[in-house]
């Protein structure tokens, strides 16, 4: 056995502590040889520029540690042993099998986009890129169901279903660098959530590779069948209980008809009552975000909702107004037009040095307090609430109708229908604006949460106070349900060094996700888990983590799928004496949120 | 604790000697008062290695297992104890969060006894048919059973938010409340359809529903069953969003409707809408224009009044009660409904049904099938079901058998000596 030890960036909160990271030694020309006999020489790499590749995720804390470290920080880094691209399911059959003779752990790899270290292969093994699996097999036009293939990127997913008149209705900012398959791993959520659901909520069935090396399909209607529901049991498990290699998901008819619209309330109370009286009324607009007063002053600060927007988004095909397609990302990465540039060109704007900056951001409650005056004082313009709908051509006017007439007799203000489409243009510049800020030394991540309409505002109140003891912190309430609401924060901070930076990040997650669960809150809306959030998962679910582990000792009995995430039991950390920690799902130093019992 | 006393004694030390009552030789049912007595009480199962059978509100006679000469299913042998929880006394609301919509209650209220209580406050717990909600909750969503499906709330699984449990070794488990949440699997949807084989069900947290503004209701006559298909699909399409919608055939709507003669191969078609009045007419209508296109004509509303009124109020449906329930996906109904049609003429007998419960995963056929004057008889059930799945049906209440070697897997690991609800799903 050969221990490595896990960076200090990969060990939140753990700052002096040594988590050893056990990887089986391998002869590494018989793995060489094993995985050629199953794909080939060529959808099999163990080069060093591969491995280190297939090392991360968009985790801004890695960033943060890349950007320290440089190559350096790559050589430290646990990589896998080797990244395979199988193209059939009978592969990745073989290549469970491999692992489980191996013993080497299996790291599922989609987009790599996920946010929160999802993918990072903490013990080495086999890194599965399932990007080759790419075919959208049919569409069932009656059924209104596809057969879809979990490595499609999302963007050449919903263009094959817009060519045949179907969208999936799934948007998120990452939809041009993220797979189906990685949605389904992560349960994510789309910007037009609200009307079509997170992606959980269309799932028909599934096929998976198991821990043991079956294929099994889940399909089959739901109220036919007894027994557990097995989709909405690895649906969001991350990779920890089998691959899911391709998936029958329910699709739309393509929008006939979209109407967006721009409103304005006095405040986040007034906002969020007027989103819940919506919803509530059984009406279903696609999007609903209500912006609080600092990201209400950002959005406005970058002034692109003031033009006429309508006739500056370039030309997609077919046109934003009807089509299921979403528009391109304008190619535009110098304009500082996006949230956090705003945020950081305002901070600038104050005087143009970067210590100010840092100055800045470092004395985040100040700048909390600052942001929260100017936005009072100078522009009194309460907070922005987007809405807009989409679908078929009668029901939505009607919805519409009912729906801004609603917003109205609540005393919501209507701005017209420009800042609805600016949105709809700009929507999904977020994942192509973090490393500008990366660059200019600062970091800036998200943090996405929710609970019930009741517990909404206590939610985030709790939270933004939480993280505004350490950055600054803004945020909007988007993906709206019957019953409740996410709230997405955004927060930006800095720090002299690479170490406090870390620490300071570190803190954040650690107070904002204590807070979260005080109120009653989920720690991850549509994020996932993956590594940051694990030490938080036994305060998320306390005794029902029982249940997971022991879907987890049914489906992957080897424990070979993604060991480290999601506070799930890890038996090569618990191979080690010292790591006890791991072992119960405490990843690092698992901070003991106060009220929370574990 | 651990086994010293007799199991009779220590379940009365746990929910008090009046909830105990021997049922048979080495078979009790016990009646706990709290989610904690529960607990006790499966604690106290789990160290005799005593079999927990739930039981719900009574909604079906409680059959005590006959002792089993070789190993109880389950395999602990001979002489395994029998205890019956019954969720008779876990009959209360917990907490009712009007502004979220939120109903905290217990496993062993009815559905019926939580519309009672969510009434006079203008909430429903949704438009299910009653006879569905005669249940107890627990044992609704611990149960797939046919009925539970709503157009316009889903199926009722998915009003599930929270589930608090038992598991075997005495652990309560509450998963918890959020609208949606990306933190692993969806724990509770373990528990739910586990018909008690992974945890107690104690209690349970539902979305509800603001009562309707409105209520319209509509009739049409169409060309052919596959004409009030095409026209349900057509609608569903357009985003009409219906509190319920029937097809009846020729010979089930003369046997429901008394006197109503249509023209042979022709169908009714009965769909209800709710909601703020603008949108229930805009869904109305919007069928009317998909039946217009499909050939058909509206017809008197009264028909769809009393068709709600019978499900929805209790008001008697005349003929028996359906023989053959099958659910199909849209592709295959209208291929399900001609091939048990088919098959009884072969066999000399009859068909007639109705067609309902419309949901994303398709619909349920409702077949009554008659033979030479009388309900048929068994073997000709048998044909015709085999005949439906032939034509791609599902029969309600299968199993995804594949996945049984895993279901038991997940069985032993949080339950170990296999003493929740053995027998079950094995």
């Amino acid at each position: 056995m050969k221990v490595s030890q896990v960076p200090a960036y990969l060990r939140p909160g753990m700052r002096g502590r040594t988590v050893p990271a056990m990887t089986v030694a391998v002869d590494v020309d018989r793995l060489q040889r094993d995985l050629e006999a199953i794909v080939g020489p060529r959808r099999m790499s163990l080069r060093t520029v591969d491995l280190e590749t297939y090392a991360r995720d968009m985790w801004p804390r890695l960033l943060l540690a890349y950007r320290e470290g440089g190559p350096a920080a790559l050589r430290d880094a646990p990589r896998p042993h080797a990244v395979v691209w199988p193209e059939h399911v009978r592969e990745v059959v073989a290549l469970v099998k491999l692992a489980r003779s191996y013993q080497l752990p299996i790291v599922p790899y989609g987009g790599g986009s996920g946010v929160c270290g999802g993918a990072v292969p903490l013990h080495g093994g086999i890194t599965i890129d399932t990007k080759r699996m790419q075919q959208l097999r049919s569409v069932h036009t009656e059924e209104l169901i596809c057969d879809v293939e979990a490595g499609m990127s999302g963007e050449r997913f919903e263009r094959e279903l817009a060519r045949r008149g179907y969208t999936f209705g799934h948007f998120p900012s990452s939809i041009y660098c993220s797979t189906v398959g990685g949605w389904l791993a992560t349960r994510a959520a789309g910007q037009l959530s609200t009307k079509y659901g997170k992606v959980e909520d269309r799932v028909a069935g599934l096929t998976v590779v198991t821990g043991r090396g079956d294929v099994i399909e889940t399909d089959g209607p739901n109220r036919a069948l007894r027994g557990p529901n097995w989709t909405q049991l690895i649906v969001g498990s991350e990779g920890t209980l089998g691959l899911v290699t391709s998936a029958r998901l329910r699709v739309a008819p393509a929008p006939q008809l979209r109407v967006f619209r721009g409103f304005e309330v006095d405040d986040v109370t007034m906002g969020v009552e007027a989103i819940r009286r919506v919803l509530q009324k059984g009406l279903r607009p696609a999007v609903v975000r209500l912006y609080d007063e600092l990201d209400t002053l950002m959005n406005s600060l970058g002034g692109s909702d003031h033009a006429p927007a309508r006739s500056r988004t370039e030309a997609p095909s077919p046109p934003v107004a009807t089509g299921a397609l979403p528009a391109w990302p304008a190619v535009e990465p110098t304009r500082e037009d996006g949230v956090i540039d705003r945020l950081l060109a305002f901070a600038r704007g104050r005087t143009t040095k970067q210590v100010a900056l840092n100055a800045a951001l470092g004395n985040s409650h100040l700048v909390n307090k600052l942001f929260g005056a100017v936005a009072e004082k100078v522009a009194r313009r309460g907070c922005r609430l987007i809405i807009g709908l989409e679908g078929a051509r009668i029901r939505t006017e009607v919805e519409a109708a009912l729906t801004f007439h609603e917003l109205e007799s609540l005393g919501a203000r209507d701005k017209g229908e420009d800042p609805g489409w600016a949105w709809l243009k700009n929507r999904y510049h977020v994942s192509y604006r973090m490393s500008p800020v990366f660059r200019s030394g600062a970091f800036v991540d998200t943090m996405e949460v929710a609970a019930s309409w009741e517990r909404l505002l206590d939610l985030y109140h709790s939270v933004r106070e939480a993280i505004g003891r350490h950055a600054v912190v803004m945020a909007h309430f988007s993906h709206a349900y019957v019953d409740g609401c996410s709230i997405y924060f955004t927060f930006a901070g800095t720090a002299p060094d690479a170490r406090s930076a870390e620490r300071l990040y570190d803190a954040i997650w650690r107070d904002g996700m204590e807070a979260t669960t005080r109120v009653g809150g989920t720690i991850s809306h549509h994020h996932g888990v993956g590594l940051l959030k694990a030490p938080y998962m036994q305060g998320e679910h306390r005794e029902a983590m029982a249940i997971y582990e022991a879907a987890k000792a049914s489906l992957d009995p080897d424990g070979v799928f993604n060991p480290g995430k999601m506070g799930l039991r890890d038996r090569w950390a618990a191979a080690s004496p010292s790591s006890h920690a791991h072992a119960r799902g405490e990843y690092g130093s698992a901070p003991s949120p106060s009220g929370v019992r574990r | 604790m651990s086994g010293v006393l007799p199991l009779a004694r220590e379940l009365a030390i746990a929910v008090g000697a009046d909830h105990v009552e021997e049922i048979d030789d080495g078979a009790w049912r016990v009646t706990p008062g709290s989610a904690a007595e529960v607990a006790e009480v499966i604690q106290r199962a789990s160290s005799h290695r005593a079999a927990v059978h739930p039981v719900g509100g009574g909604a079906r006679p409680v059959r005590v297992a006959a002792r089993a000469a070789d190993g109880t299913p389950g395999g602990a042998g001979a002489d395994r104890p029998r205890i019956y929880v019954s969720t008779r006394r876990l009959d209360q609301v917990l907490q009712l969060d009007e502004s979220s919509l939120l109903v905290h209650a217990q496993a062993g209220l009815t559905g019926i006894g939580l519309e009672r209580i969510l009434a006079p406050r203008g909430l429903s717990i949704g438009d299910y048919p009653p006879a569905v909600l005669t249940s107890s909750l627990g044992g609704i969503i611990a149960v797939r059973t046919p009925g539970k499906s709503s157009a316009r709330h889903g199926f009722f699984e998915e009003a599930v938010v929270g589930v608090s449990a038992v598991l075997a070794d005495g652990r309560s488990v509450h998963t918890r409340v959020a609208p949606r949440r990306a933190t692993g699997p969806d724990l509770a949807r373990a528990l739910v359809g586990s018909e008690g084989t992974i945890g107690f069900i104690t209690s349970v947290v539902l979305r509800i529903h603001v009562k309707p503004e409105s209520r319209l209701f509509a009739a049409y006559v169409l060309p052919s069953i596959d004409a009030a298909v095409s026209a349900i699909y057509l609608a569903l399409r357009e985003e009409a969003a219906p509190a319920g919608m029937r097809i009846y055939d020729a010979a089930e709507a003369a046997q429901h409707f008394d006197g109503l003669r249509l023209p042979d191969d022709h169908a009714l078609l009965c769909a209800a809408t709710a909601g703020p009045t603008d949108l229930a007419a805009c869904d109305r209508d919007l069928i009317t224009s998909a039946v217009i296109a499909e050939g058909g004509q509206p017809t008197e509303t009264s028909l769809a009044e009393l068709w709600w009124r019978r499900i929805h109020a209790g008001e008697p449906t005349p003929g028996p009660a359906p023989t053959l329930q099958i659910m199909a996906t849209p592709s295959k109904l209208r291929a399900v409904y001609r091939a048990v049609v088919r098959e009884l003429a072969q066999q000399g007998g009859s068909a007639r049904a109705h067609i309902s419960r419309f949901d994303a995963d398709g619909a349920v056929a409702f077949f009554t099938l008659e033979h030479e004057g009388a309900i048929a008889d068994d073997a000709i059930v048998t044909a015709a079901e085999r005949a439906a799945e032939a034509a791609g049906g599902w029969l309600l209440g299968a199993r995804a058998v594949k996945l049984d070697a895993y279901l038991r897997a997940l069985r032993e690991t949080i339950d170990p000596h296999r003493i929740m609800n053995p027998g079950t799903l094995a």
